[in-house]
C-alpha cells in the first residue's frame, strides 16, 4: 500500500517538474529570443515602419487595451473614438480590470507565456516595477528614437520612470495634488477662503476655523482620505525627502498636524473611514467637508457628476481650487504627482501598431482628448492648461486657475527596484498611526527598521 | 408513598420543568435575536436614504417615506444582472457536477471492492485536511498556463470536484445495507444500474446536505473568483457587490439592497431543502 | 460462458493426463519427445486458461469501479493533486511567475524568521483559532441542546439559526461594519447612552486591539448555525432510554449532560473541532472585508496568514516565499489535526 502511494507521488512530482520544466524553459528562452531583436529592431524598424505605415493603411490591425472602470471614466472611451477616426484600420478593444487591484491583475495576466494583450495602462510606479522585472514590458527606446519623441515634453517625469537607462513606459496622463475646498461652508462661516500661498500653520488654523462641531450639523474643516500619501507625503513637498530614503522621522510633524485636527474633529477619525471604506467623492460632494486634499483627477470627476446630477450641486457645487500648503520657507506651489503611462506589452504580435497608438496617446492629440474632458494629459502646454480651465463646470475665479500651476512636482512614488514592499511597509504602519495601535514614533520606528530591511537585502 | 407526597413530588418535578422550559426560552430568544437582527437591520436600511440609516434616536424600523426605488436603482448602477446570470450559471454548474461526480465516484469507494480502492481514497481524505490556500498559487499558475485564467470554467473546475463532496456521500452509502445491492446483482443488475435504479434514489437526504453545501459555498466564493475571474463581465455576485460596496462607499441604503437581493437566492434553495437537512447530516455520519 | 471455460478447462487437462500416460509409455525418443513438446503446449493452454478467467473477472471489476470514480478522480486529481505537489517543489524555489525558476533550498524558510510581517501573521492566526475554536464548539453545543428540545416554533428557530452559515459573507459583513460602526453604529449608541461609556472611550471595533476580538465574535456568530446542525444530527443518535434511566436514578440535568450527552457526543464533539480548526486557519475573506477598510489591506494588528500568502503570491510574485508560508499554514494545520486524533484515540 504504502509502495503504491509512493509511486503516485512520484508520479505526480514528475508530471509537474516536467510541466515547470518546460514553463521554465519557456520563459528562459523568450527574453534570449527577443533580446537581439530589440537591438536588431533599431534598424530593422526603421525600415519596416514605412512599409509597416503602408500595410497599415491596408491590412486591418486589432489591438487590445487593458483599462478600469470603463463607465465612469470618459477619456477611454474618447481616446478610442479619436484615435479610430484617424487610423481607419485599426480596431481598439477595451478590456476593462476595474480600478480595484487593476494594477495586480494586470500583472496576473501578464505573467507566465502569452498574453492577450497589445497595449496596458501602468497605473503606478510599484505596479511598473513588477511588469518591468517580469520581463513583460517592451523597452520603447528604439521605438522612440525612432520616431523621434523629444522626451523634454515630459517636463522630467521621464527620468523618474527610468529603469536602468531604459523606458517602458509613456505616460499619457500626469495629475498633481491641489486642495480642494467648499466655497458655501467658508461663506456660511464667514472665514475667508484659502488661498495659492498656505504654510501648513495657515492651512491648519483656517481647517479649524471653518470647522463647526455642533452635533447633527457638523462641518469638517478638512479631510485626508485614507491612503498613505494624502499624510505622509506633506513630507517630501520641500525638496529634500524621499519615500525610497529608509528614514521617516520628517514624517512625524504632519502627523502630529492630522491627529492634531483628528483629536479636535476638524477632520473625520481615520477608523471611521476605515470601517465604512468612506470613498473621498462620498466625502467631499456630502457637503460637510471644507477643504480635502486630492489629485487633479478628482476635478473630472467633480465636474461631470455636478452637471449629471449625481452629485447634488446645492452640497458641493460652488467648489474652488488652491495650491498644495507648503512647508515655512519653501516656495509654493510644489505638489505630489502621479503619472499614468502607456506600455507595449512585450508579448503582442503588433508591436508597431500597439506603439504607434501608445505614441499618439501621450503625443498632442491625445493630450486634447485628455484636456477636453478635464484630464490633465502629460504632454502639458499653456494651451492645454487653458482649455481645462475654460471648461463648463470649472470654477471661474483666478485663485482657481492659478492652482493649475505647477512648479515643483514630485512623484508619489519614485521608481525603486523594491519599491512595491517599501510602499507596502509605510502603507502597514501608516495605518497604525492612524488607527493609533501605536504612536507616531514607535510607527516611525518601525517603517526605518523595516525598510532598513529592505534596502539593505 | 402518601398520596400527597407524591402529589407534592410531582407538583415541584412540573414547577422545575417550567422553570428549565422558560431557561430554555429565554436563551432560544436571546440567540435567535442576535441571529436575526443584522438581518432586520439589514432589511430595514434597504429602503432608508442615507441619512435615516444611522438615525438612532428615535430609531424607526420601516421609514415614513420608505424608499423602495433603492431596489430598482441597484440594477442600474452596477451590471447586476450579468453579475447574477454568471453567478447562477457558475453555482448550478458545480452543484449538478458535484452532485453527480461525487456520488458516483463515492458509490464505488462504498460499494465496490477493486485495486488502490484504499489508496485513492486515503488521496481523497488527505486533502481535505490541506486548505484551499496552500496551493491556490500554483492550482493558479497551472489554470493559466491551460488558458483558463479569466473564465467561469476555471472556477468550475475548481470547484467541481472537491474530496469533500466525495467523503460525505461515501459515509452515506456505506451506512446503506450491502445485500440491498448483492440482492440487485444477483438479479443481474449492473453496477450502472444498481447505482442509478437503487441508490441515487435513497440519497435524497445526502443530496440535498450536498447541495446546501456546494450551494451555499459556490455562491458565497470570495476568494477564488477575485484570482480567478478578473473582467467586469466576469464577476460574480459577491465580487460585483462588494465593488458597488467600494464605489459607492456611502449609499448605505443602496448597499444592504444590493446584499438583500444577494441573500435571496441562498436562502430560497436553503428553505427548499432544509426539511432533509439534519436528516442528511445524521445519516452522512458527517457527525463523526 | 464460464461454463464454456470450465469445460475447455477439463478437456485440456483430461488431455494433458493422457499425453502424460502415453509420454511413459512411449519407447521411440523421438516420439517421447514430440510428445513432450504436446503435453508442454496443452499444459500452457490450461495455465493460459486458468489465469485468463481470473484476470479478465478482476479487470473488469476493476474498470467498472474506476469508471464510476473516473469522472471526479481526473478533474481532482489535475486541479487539486497536481498543483499541490507543485506547492511544495515551489517552497523551495525562487520564482516570480515569468522569469526562471530558481533553487534556493531553505532560504525561503529562513526568512520567516526575521520578517515582522510574517511572524505578526502567524500570532494573529494563532489568537484567532484558539479564540474561534472553543467558543463557536460551546455556543453550537449549546444551541443545538436547546433545539433538540420540544419547544415551540422548534423548525422557526433552526432555520434562523442558519441564517448567518448561508448568507454571503459580502453582504453580512457589509450590516457588521455599519452596526459596529465605531462612531455611529447602534453598538456603541447603546454603549454611549445606556451604559454610558464615554465618548472617546468607545470601542473601535476594527482597529487595534479589539479587532481580532470582533473577528473572533463574527466567526461565532457566523459560523454557529452549521455546527449546530452537525450537533443536532448527533444528539438525534443518542437513545432516549439511556436518559429514561438516568431520570429513574434521580439524575438531574447537569448529570445527564455530564454522564450522557457529553460522552455520546465524544466523536462528534472530534469532528466539529477538527473542522473548526482547519477552517479557522484559513482565515482571509473575513478579516480583509472587516479589518480592511477601503483598500482592503490588513495592518499588522489584524494580518492572518493566508493573507500573506496572497499578498506575497500576487502583489510581489514572489511565488516561492508564498508557497514556504503555504507550507507553514499546511504544517500548523496538520500539526494541530494529529494531536487531536491522538488525544481521541486516547480516550479509547
Amino acid at each position: 500500500m504504502k509502495r503504491k502511494l509512493i509511486s503516485i507521488m512520484l508520479t505526480a512530482v514528475m508530471m509537474t517538474s516536467v510541466l515547470v520544466g518546460c514553463g521554465a524553459k519557456e520563459e528562459a528562452a523568450a527574453p534570449a529570443a527577443d533580446a537581439p531583436a530589440a537591438t536588431e529592431s533599431a534598424p530593422a524598424a526603421e525600415e519596416a515602419a514605412p512599409a509597416a505605415a503602408e500595410e497599415a493603411a491596408a491590412e486591418p490591425v486589432t489591438l487590445t487595451w487593458a483599462i478600469w472602470d470603463e463607465a465612469t471614466t470618459q477619456y477611454w472611451g474618447d481616446i478610442k473614438a479619436a484615435y479610430e477616426a484617424a487610423n481607419p484600420n485599426v480596431t481598439i478593444e477595451m478590456v476593462d480590470l476595474g480600478s480595484q487591484d487593476y494594477m495586480t491583475v494586470l500583472a496576473t495576466e501578464l505573467s507566465g507565456s502569452g498574453s492577450d494583450f497589445d497595449v496596458v495602462t501602468i497605473k503606478d510606479v510599484p505596479g511598473y516595477a513588477t511588469l518591468v522585472s517580469k520581463n513583460t514590458l517592451e523597452p520603447l527606446d528604439a521605438y522612440i528614437s525612432e520616431a523621434g519623441i523629444d522626451l523634454a515634453q515630459y517636463g522630467g517625469v521621464d527620468k523618474q520612470i527610468t529603469i536602468d537607462g531604459s523606458l517602458y513606459e509613456l505616460p499619457f496622463r500626469n495629475d498633481f495634488w491641489v486642495v480642494f475646498y467648499n466655497k458655501d461652508l467658508f461663506d456660511a462661516k464667514g472665514v475667508p477662503y484659502p488661498t495659492n500661498d498656505m504654510t501648513f500653520e495657515e492651512y491648519d488654523a483656517l481647517a479649524r476655523q471653518v470647522t463647526d462641531t455642533t452635533f447633527g450639523s457638523q462641518i469638517y474643516g478638512t479631510h485626508y482620505h485614507t491612503w498613505r500619501s494624502a499624510v505622509q507625503l506633506f513630507g517630501v513637498l520641500d525638496g529634500k525627502h524621499s519615500i525610497l530614503d529608509g528614514t521617516y522621522d520628517y514624517f512625524k510633524p504632519y502627523y502630529e498636524m492630522v491627529l492634531g485636527q483628528e483629536d479636535d474633529q476638524v477632520c473625520r477619525n481615520y477608523a471611521d473611514l476605515s470601517a465604512e471604506g468612506l470613498h473621498y467623492s462620498a466625502a467631499f460632494s456630502g457637503g460637510d467637508v471644507a477643504m480635502m486634499n486630492q489629485g487633479s483627477w478628482f476635478i473630472s470627476t467633480l465636474m461631470t457628476n455636478i452637471a449629471s446630477g449625481e452629485y447634488d450641486a446645492s452640497l458641493c457645487g460652488n467648489w474652488g481650487l488652491v495650491k498644495y500648503p507648503h512647508a515655512e520657507g519653501v516656495e509654493a506651489g510644489s505638489t505630489l504627482g502621479t503619472i499614468t503611462g502607456l506600455s507595449v506589452v512585450a508579448a503582442s504580435d503588433v508591436k508597431d501598431a500597439a506603439f504607434d497608438f501608445v505614441e499618439w496617446v501621450s503625443g498632442e492629440e491625445g493630450a486634447k482628448v485628455m484636456a477636453s474632458s478635464g484630464n490633465f494629459p502629460a504632454l502639458m502646454t499653456d494651451d492645454i492648461a487653458g482649455m481645462i480651465s475654460g471648461l463648463e463646470g470649472f470654477p471661474t475665479d483666478a485663485e482657481s486657475k492659478e492652482a493649475l500651476k505647477v512648479s515643483n512636482l514630485y512623484l508619489e512614488v519614485p521608481y525603486a527596484e523594491n519599491v512595491a514592499e517599501i510602499n507596502n511597509v509605510l502603507d502597514t504602519y501608516h495605518k497604525s498611526i492612524m488607527n493609533r495601535e501605536v504612536s507616531i514614533d514607535e510607527g516611525i520606528a518601525s517603517m526605518n527598521e523595516e525598510v532598513g530591511k529592505i534596502l539593505g537585502q | 408513598m402518601s398520596n400527597e407526597a407524591v402529589l407534592r413530588k410531582y407538583r415541584s418535578k412540573s414547577k422545575s420543568a417550567a422553570v428549565s422550559k422558560t431557561i430554555v426560552y429565554i436563551i432560544l430568544i436571546v440567540i435567535t435575536l442576535m441571529m436575526i437582527v443584522p438581518f432586520l437591520w439589514m432589511l430595514s436600511a434597504s429602503i432608508k436614504s442615507n441619512r435615516e440609516v444611522f438615525l438612532m434616536d428615535p430609531f424607526v424600523f420601516i421609514p415614513e417615506v420608505p424608499k423602495w426605488d433603492n431596489y430598482v436603482k441597484i440594477w442600474t448602477k452596477i451590471p447586476l444582472l450579468k453579475f447574477v446570470e454568471n453567478t447562477v450559471i457558475l453555482t448550478i454548474v458545480v452543484t449538478v457536477l458535484q452532485l453527480i461526480t461525487s456520488s458516483f465516484a463515492a458509490y464505488s469507494f462504498a460499494k465496490l471492492k477493486f485495486k488502490h480502492r484504499n489508496t485513492l481514497f486515503l488521496a481523497y481524505i488527505a486533502t481535505i485536511a490541506m486548505p484551499w490556500q496552500v496551493y491556490m498559487v500554483p492550482q493558479f499558475i497551472m489554470m493559466r498556463s491551460m488558458g483558463l485564467n479569466d473564465k467561469l470554467l476555471a472556477m468550475i473546475c475548481l470547484q467541481a470536484f472537491s474530496a469533500f463532496g466525495v467523503f460525505l456521500m461515501k459515509q452515506f452509502y456505506e451506512g446503506i445495507p450491502d445485500d440491498l445491492c448483492e440482492a440487485a446483482r444477483i438479479d443481474g443488475m449492473s453496477e450502472y444500474k444498481i447505482y442509478a435504479s437503487i441508490m441515487l434514489p435513497l440519497s435524497k437526504p445526502a443530496l440535498s446536505t450536498l447541495t446546501i453545501f456546494t450551494f451555499v459555498n459556490t455562491w458565497n466564493d470570495y476568494l477564488g473568483p477575485l484570482i480567478y475571474l478578473r473582467s467586469e463581465e466576469k464577476k460574480t455576485i459577491q465580487l460585483g457587490l462588494k465593488m458597488f460596496i467600494g464605489q459607492y462607499t456611502a449609499e448605505y441604503g443602496l448597499i444592504m439592497a444590493g446584499s438583500v437581493l444577494s441573500l435571496i437566492p441562498v436562502i430560497i434553495v436553503f428553505l427548499c431543502l432544509q426539511k432533509y437537512f439534519v436528516e442528511g447530516v445524521a445519516s452522512t455520519g458527517l457527525k463523526g | 460462458m464460464d461454463e464454456k471455460r470450465v469445460a475447455l478447462l477439463k478437456s485440456l487437462e483430461s488431455k494433458s493426463a493422457d499425453l502424460l500416460v502415453q509420454i511413459q509409455k512411449e519407447d521411440n525418443m523421438k516420439k517421447k519427445q514430440k510428445l513432450i513438446a504436446e503435453q508442454q503446449h496443452v499444459q500452457r493452454q490450461v495455465v493460459k486458461v486458468r489465469s485468463n478467467q481470473k484476470i479478465s473477472k478482476d479487470t473488469k471489476k476493476d474498470l467498472v469501479a474506476y469508471s464510476f470514480i473516473a469522472p471526479n478522480f481526473i478533474g481532482f486529481a489535475v486541479f487539486t493533486l497536481v498543483p499541490i505537489v507543485f506547492a511544495f517543489i515551489l517552497a523551495f524555489m525562487n520564482w516570480d511567475g515569468s522569469n526562471e525558476i530558481t533553487l534556493v533550498g531553505f532560504d525561503n524558510f529562513k526568512k520567516l524568521f526575521t520578517d515582522t510581517f510574517f511572524i505578526a501573521a502567524l500570532k494573529n492566526t494563532i489568537i484567532y483559532v484558539i479564540g474561534t475554536v472553543p467558543l463557536t464548539m460551546v455556543a453550537s453545543l449549546a444551541l443545538a441542546i436547546v433545539l433538540n428540545q420540544k419547544v415551540i416554533a422548534r423548525g422557526f428557530f433552526r432555520t434562523v439559526s442558519f441564517f448567518p452559515y448561508v448568507a454571503s459573507l459580502v453582504a453580512i459583513t457589509a450590516v457588521w461594519s455599519m452596526i459596529f460602526h465605531p462612531s455611529k453604529g447602534p453598538v456603541n449608541y447603546l454603549l454611549l447612552t445606556l451604559f454610558k461609556v464615554p465618548q472617546d472611550q468607545l470601542p473601535k471595533w476594527f482597529s487595534g486591539t479589539l479587532v481580532l476580538f470582533t473577528l473572533i465574535l463574527f466567526s461565532v456568530w457566523k459560523y454557529m448555525g452549521y455546527y449546530m446542525v452537525i450537533y443536532l444530527a448527533g444528539l438525534q443518535g443518542i437513545s432516549a432510554e439511556l436518559y429514561e434511566a438516568a431520570g429513574l436514578d434521580g439524575a438531574n440535568t447537569w448529570q445527564k449532560f455530564k454522564y450522557i450527552t457529553w460522552p455520546q457526543l465524544r466523536t462528534t464533539t472530534f469532528f466539529v473541532v477538527v473542522m473548526l480548526t482547519i477552517n479557522c486557519f484559513k482565515v482571509y475573506d473575513i478579516a480583509v472585508m472587516l479589518a480592511g477598510g477601503g483598500d482592503g489591506k490588513l495592518s499588522t494588528s489584524a494580518t492572518v496568514l493566508v493573507y500573506y500568502i496572497y499578498q506575497n503570491a500576487f502583489n510581489y510574485w514572489d511565488l516561492g516565499y508564498s508557497s514556504a508560508i503555504a507550507m507553514v499554514l499546511f504544517v500548523l494545520v496538520l500539526v494541530v489535526t494529529m494531536i487531536q486524533f491522538k488525544y481521541e484515540k486516547n480516550l479509547d
